[in-house]
């Protein structure tokens, strides 16, 4: 797309997304406003942008790294609640000083979503399984896992809802700004996204992934092995998203909830494509997501338009988004 | 005796709707079009359905309604993917994201309240048994036509080389464009059937992932209408089940989760290999 057509495309929705407030009965610009305020109006509307522009920031660099590798990972929200869940347990049960306590649970949610990602990259290793069918299986059947876990076996005494024990304080992620949520995941999410990038453009290996994704007869005839490309960047991709499940755990709500995720792993699919599937760019993009994210409650408050109005628009960029960089490249799934 | 045909009767209550998405996955991958839509097509057809009954008080023109949605919808993708080639999974993850914002907005602005429409008038007894034969006889007939009919060949050869289509001197994108609009249709009187046949409300995610499970069905049922459909009939004997096993202390979460499963395991080929058309899903 060029600048001029993204502009055009950006203009579109934002028309779509007065059009929709106008239906809804409430003055456009009030609502445009009102979602600005509720995102960026202050110390506290920022925090909470960036704590949700860290939350889609995993998983739309999971997304990235596995359509980079040639693979549609639909699975990220699966991944996430699978990663969530395993730091929840992990963190429940540990009882350790912050320094050892945090990177375990943190290791706990890449381990569980890189396990969860990996069932669908071992699927197309070595049955040529398509991953897209894979994933959106596994999404589900990880919602289904994770509520009967935490409604049965794993649930709190203590709690009201779905989840399991709260964890013990040493185990929260520190918060940078005293009294918001923002914690040291956003920084290391941006760390991670700096890194993927040095590791897609920099590295043999980011080559090999990416010659599997662009061009996988030359890859294969040049010794690259596909199917094991497809396990690792599969696995790799859902331990990324894995740990963003885990920060939200262990920085956020502090606890397993079955209502961890609001959708960031399908959303992330429009971060990732927005951001051109360059993870410094993601960052941009998932700041802008973050922003209709933590805005959109405002919005509903204040100007009386539905939040859901954000997913629509959500929705509608990712099918307009969906022409950029796949067409032709799609490889003839088994 | 009484008690099995209460079961059977749920049975295809609970089977009808993921026929009918599960038969437009057919329709759709056949032609070349991997439709991940199903959910959001059932999604739409659901809710336009209640919003025209209770706007007009006629459930038959609700059914309408829901049909034209799930038509509009599939277009949408068919659209997208004949004239511009976008990546068909990445449009249909936008899409069901589309419907679950959209009607969700639309329960908002239509009925002042979110979450649930209030009971608008539906089809009844007699209109929901019309749309459980409706669905199986469309299963035959899909079979019948894909395998019999010129339209059915020609549909089918979409599916496996547009590029041999176009040699032949058709158009590959029109025939694909078609598939998805008698697709997404069939899906959108799945999502009548929810709505206006087996109650007479809308709420939010009441489609609750069938729409995946018939993805799950297609290929249980190797692709074609009848094998889908028996799938489908067997996933709805499983949910139907569900509430007997769950007094016997089976967890519902795994007989929810078994369809899911079939279809992972079925992407193993253990249970005989389940062959995709070769063009499904890559763009003409």
């Amino acid at each position: 797309m060029s600048a001029r057509g993204a502009w055009l495309f950006a203009a579109l929705l934002v028309a779509a997304a007065a059009a929709a407030m106008a239906l809804a009965g409430a003055n456009p610009a009030a609502g445009f406003f009102a979602l600005v305020r509720g995102a960026l109006g202050g110390e506290h509307q920022l925090s909470e942008t960036l704590v949700q522009t860290t939350a889609l920031l995993f998983p739309s660099l999971a997304v990235a790294l596995a359509f980079r590798a040639g693979l549609f990972n639909i699975g990220a929200e699966g991944q996430l609640i699978v990663g969530g869940l395993f730091a929840g347990v992990a963190g429940a049960a540990i009882a350790a000083p912050a320094w050892i306590a945090i990177p375990l649970i943190l290791a706990a949610g890449a381990a569980g979503g890189g396990f969860w990602g990996g069932i669908a990259g071992a699927l197309r290793a070595r049955f040529g399984g398509n991953e897209v069918i894979a994933t959106l299986m596994l999404n589900i059947v990880a919602a289904l896992v994770a509520n009967y876990l935490v409604g049965g076996p794993l649930h709190s005494a203590a709690a009201t809802g779905a989840e399991t024990p709260e964890l013990a304080t040493t185990s929260w992620l520190p918060v940078l700004l005293g009294g918001t949520r923002l914690t040291v995941a956003f920084p290391l999410a941006l760390a991670l996204a700096a890194f993927l990038r040095y590791v897609l453009d920099g590295t043999v290996f980011g080559y090999s992934l990416r010659a599997a994704g662009d061009a996988p007869q030359a890859a294969a005839r040049a010794g690259i092995d596909l199917g094991r490309t497809a396990l690792v960047a599969m696995t790799l991709s859902g331990a990324i998203a894995g740990l963003g499940g885990a920060t939200l755990v262990a920085g956020v709500l502090h606890r397993f909830n079955v209502a961890l995720s609001p959708g960031y792993g399908f959303i992330a699919i429009a971060v990732a494509l927005v951001g051109g599937l360059d993870p410094l760019r993601i960052v941009l993009a998932a700041f802008a997501f973050g922003i209709l994210q933590s805005g959109s409650l405002t919005m509903q408050a204040l100007a009386h338009v539905p939040k859901d109005t954000v997913t629509f628009i959500e929705g509608l960029a990712i099918v307009g988004l969906s022409a950029r960089h796949f067409a032709g490249r799609r490889r003839e799934a088994g | 005796m009484q008690e099995f045909a209460g079961f059977l009767e749920l049975t295809l209550i609970k089977a009808t709707p993921l026929i009918f998405a599960a038969l437009a996955g057919v329709v759709c991958e056949r032609a070349g079009i991997l439709n991940i839509s199903l959910e959001g097509g059932l999604t739409v057809g659901a809710f336009a359905a209640v919003a025209v009954s209770y706007l007009t008080g006629s459930p038959i023109a609700g059914l309408a309604a829901g049909v034209l949605a799930g038509a509009v919808l599939g277009g949408l993708l068919g659209f997208a993917a004949t004239r511009f080639g976008v990546d068909q999974i990445v449009a249909g993850t936008g899409l069901n994201l589309l419907a679950a914002g959209g009607t969700a907005f639309g329960i908002v602005v239509l009925f002042g309240t979110p979450g649930a429409s209030p009971e608008v008038p539906a089809l009844g007894a007699r209109g929901e048994a019309a749309l459980i034969v409706l669905a199986l006889v469309s299963a035959i007939g899909l079979q019948l036509g894909l395998d019999y009919t010129p339209w059915g060949l020609r549909l089918r050869a979409c599916g496996e080389s547009p590029h041999a289509v176009r040699s032949a001197g058709l158009d590959p994108r029109r025939i694909r464009l078609i598939a998805t609009l008698v697709g997404g249709a069939l899906a959108g009187l799945g999502g009548v059937f929810l709505s206006l046949g087996e109650l007479d409300i809308y709420s939010d995610g009441m489609t609750a992932g069938r729409g995946f499970i018939a993805l799950a069905a297609v290929i249980f049922g190797r692709w074609t209408p009848l094998g889908a459909t028996g799938a489908a009939l067997a996933f709805g004997a499983l949910s139907a089940l569900q509430f007997v096993l769950q007094r016997a202390g089976v967890p519902s979460e795994l007989m929810q989760a078994l369809p899911y499963l079939a279809a992972l395991a079925a992407l193993t080929g253990i249970v005989g290999k389940a062959r995709a058309p070769a063009a499904d899903g890559v763009p003409y």
